[in-house]
């Protein structure tokens, strides 16, 4: 009898342990139908949507599903969305646990790491053919795995190309913003113009690149366009430390030494570049255009005196390295997949709807139909941020399923590069280092 | 079987006998493995291979184990640096609020111990106002007192060294004990509280000055109170995670040589970030180790055999 209530003991604490981590008893992300359906004839049905939290990204993703929900009124949803770091990790332990949602905002370069978890997208959705047609390389890219479809993108994640201006500085300083540049001798000379300083130090950067985000990604297109690589030719090893990564890298030297910037008090700790270029203490900064509708509700006046203009080119090639972008998967667990992919091919791969996610979102578009013609048309008259982007987005260069791309830009790449802009490590040693770390992620 | 043993062995005792698994395992929540809780397959046993690795300290060690040195030194020097300068601030401080009035007291206590009360996060952003570069309060009484543009950056500039160590690191260190003091200053005051009068009365018969007091009555009379304090703030010292990520996030530094980089944080993103779990829950388990060690170690010097 007391062995008995032992067992007893260890199966109610396991019972206890298994029923705390499946956060309920009811599979979140589907409700059982409430109703005896709609005049569609199909059964009501509740889609949960997990996302990262961004308030024009999160804005969006509403947007579409009233849309759906419109044209689909048995069709209705629960958002939950997740501060970045927290969403990864939510991710890990709901999806081997099979508590995750219905519908799952993805990046593009995590799905394969995922695609255990997720289901591949039907043939009568949309072949994986006929997806790498209808959407630039990039952003596709990261949801093919193995030939296989897992989802759709609804951005074109792009962080190089074009870089936000503050006209008002830039009219201020003399500086003819209008003209763009040619090299990067020229740009140097304009944001150097609409740099600040008091007793030497710099009260607003010229030029903010050194943020996570643009600084790795400045490095690596500038990389590709001095001749080099991202991987070598089986894309089994990282390249930078070469004759072209030297050469990406003393581009972007030069405008630390210039005084253009200092990486010590500007980067992701102590101000990153949408705060401060929307807080007035940088003239012009490197981050995709979403960061506008991020900030113009916060600093309208800055908003509004805001352009990209594109950078110069680095021996004559705009090309730049591409992420995938943000999109979105169906868990494999979902009892609601065909509701689910219905939605995501409406909110993706229909060019209207598409496009209004993009514009809701201030992201650039996957779908190479509103990235050309008309379609690009439409956008940039709505919002005209995107334009300098569009005249890169075929120069794109899909960096390829990483092992952990997160771990190679933000824990690698990053800190060395700022590390040698900083002047704590030299130029050979943070290349060498920077390969041999991002080479182990390979396993 | 009563329910608070049910409630240990489900949030205790089974999370411990798992993480403990764990470090056996090439495991990432990532990859499905097998079908028994996810183990074997591409989550494959290793042994114990993860120790093995912590001691590789070669220069081309991986990074996760150059990471995983530099943080186990950080912590060290950290917590060994939080525990005295904690004692030298509330002890003194306990001592002159237990000499004021009642009411006196109580409202310093209250004022000392509000921050204990703030969440840490909360502490974090606040100390990050004060120490920003062009923006912080620091800088801008440094400003005024000097009279030239002072800017300097508290928390990300790596070749900022003060006495052989980071001011990143001093940094979270003022902000920490900021916090963590008014918890013991309570304690003090109500150990102090509790010394009988007719021991200190029979020093001052003695003809014994206010420092002698102290030094021969007081101090030793506190002793298991030391140890208790000392005991706590080291534990919560090697278990500081909230300051280091939102002030520094390990950094400044490069990779393998983050200057702020902790156990705890080194756990959190191997686990979280780069699904490495089973290498984290190793990592856990030395932590574990260095707490149980060095707790073991003060409560043996710090001992006492009597009572009052």
């Amino acid at each position: 009898m007391r062995h008995m209530s032992r067992r007893l003991a260890i199966a109610a604490a396991f019972a206890l342990v298994v029923g705390a981590c499946s956060f309920g008893t009811e599979t979140p992300g589907t409700q059982a139908p409430t109703g005896s359906g709609t005049e569609t004839g199909m059964a009501p049905v509740n889609l949960t949507i997990w996302s990262h939290r961004s308030d024009a990204f999160n804005g969006a993703i509403e947007q579409a599903a009233t849309a759906y929900t419109a044209v689909h009124p048995e069709v209705t949803f629960t958002f939950e969305d997740f501060a970045y770091n927290q969403y990864i990790q939510t991710l890990q332990t709901a999806l081997p646990a099979g508590t995750g949602p219905d519908i799952l905002q993805m990046f593009g370069t995590w799905t394969c790491s995922y695609s255990g978890f997720l289901a591949p997208v039907p043939q009568d959705v949309m072949t994986t053919e006929a997806a790498h047609e209808a959407f630039y390389a990039a952003p596709i890219g990261g949801y093919t795995c193995d030939d296989t479809l897992y989802g759709f993108p609804h951005e074109f994640n792009i962080e190089y190309g074009a870089t936000l201006v503050n006209t008002d500085v830039a009219d201020a300083a003399g500086v003819d913003w209008e003209a763009g540049w040619a090299t990067w001798d020229d740009f140097r000379a304009d944001a150097l113009a609409m740099t600040e300083t008091i007793d030497g130090n710099i009260t607003r950067a010229g030029y903010h690149f050194t943020a996570a985000d643009g600084l790795s990604y400045s490095f690596f297109s500038l990389l590709v366009q001095s001749g080099g690589a991202m991987l070598n030719e089986d894309a089994t090893a990282f390249t930078f430390d070469t004759a072209e990564g030297r050469e990406a890298f003393a581009i972007l030297q030069a405008m630390v030494d210039d005084g253009i910037i200092d990486p010590v008090l500007f980067n992701d700790e102590e101000n990153w570049v949408g705060d401060c270029y929307f807080e007035d203490l940088c003239s012009m900064g490197l981050v995709g255009p979403w960061v506008v509708r991020d900030y113009e509700e916060s600093a309208p006046d800055i908003a509004a005196a805001t352009t990209y203009v594109a950078l110069p080119p680095n021996e004559g090639s705009s090309a730049f390295v591409a992420d995938s972008g943000w999109g979105m998967t169906v868990s494999k667990d979902s009892p609601a997949a065909e509701a689910a992919w219905d939605f995501i091919a409406f909110a993706t791969i229909d060019p209207e709807n598409a496009a209004a996610f993009n514009l809701t979102s201030g992201s650039l578009p996957a779908l190479v139909a509103n990235g050309e013609g008309a379609g690009r048309d439409a956008l940039v008259a709505e919002f005209p941020h995107f334009a300098p982007f569009f005249e890169i987005l075929p120069d794109g260069q899909y960096v390829g399923n990483l092992p952990d791309r997160d771990l190679v830009w933000y824990d690698i790449a990053y800190p060395h590069l700022l590390a040698g802009l900083q002047g704590v490590e030299s130029v050979d040693d943070m290349l060498a280092a920077m390969q041999r770390e991002a080479n182990e992620t390979f396993g | 079987m009563t329910p608070a043993v049910v409630y240990i062995a489900a949030f205790s005792l089974l999370p411990i006998v798992w993480a403990v698994a764990l470090t056996f395992f090439d495991f990432s929540p990532r990859r499905t493995g097998t079908p028994f809780l996810g183990l074997g397959a591409d989550n494959p046993f290793v042994g114990l291979e993860h120790f093995r690795r912590m001691f590789d300290f070669s220069a081309d060690a991986p990074l996760e184990v150059r990471q995983f040195h530099i943080a186990v030194k950080t912590t060290l020097i950290f917590a060994f640096l939080v525990v005295p300068l904690n004692l030298a601030i509330t002890l003194p401080l306990a001592s002159m609020i237990e000499s004021v009035g009642r009411r006196s007291r109580v409202l310093f206590r209250t004022i000392f111990f509000l921050p204990v009360l703030a969440s840490s996060v909360g502490v974090a952003i606040i100390w990050g106002f004060v120490l920003h570069p062009q923006r912080g309060l620091l800088n801008a009484l440094l400003t005024k007192i000097t009279g030239e543009y002072t800017v300097i950056s508290w928390t990300a500039d790596s070749s900022f060294i003060v006495l052989g160590l980071p001011v990143a690191l001093f940094a979270i260190l003022v902000a920490y004990l900021w916090q963590d003091i008014g918890y013991n200053l309570v304690i003090f005051v109500a150990a102090l509280q509790a010394i009988p009068e007719s021991v200190k009365d029979a020093a001052l018969v003695d003809g014994t000055s206010a420092w002698q007091r102290f030094r021969y009555v007081t101090l030793p009379l506190l002793k298991p109170t030391i140890l208790l304090t000392s005991i706590l703030t080291m534990i919560s010292a090697f278990q500081a995670f909230d300051l280091f990520q939102v002030m520094t996030d390990g950094g400044p530094g490069q990779p393998g040589q983050e200057q702020t980089r902790v156990l705890t944080l080194d756990i959190y993103e191997n686990a979280f970030r780069f699904q490495r779990m089973g290498w984290a829950a190793a990592v856990s388990l030395v932590l574990f180790l260095i707490v149980f060690l060095i707790s073991r170690a003060q409560a043996r010097l710090l001992r006492v055999e009597w009572e009052y």
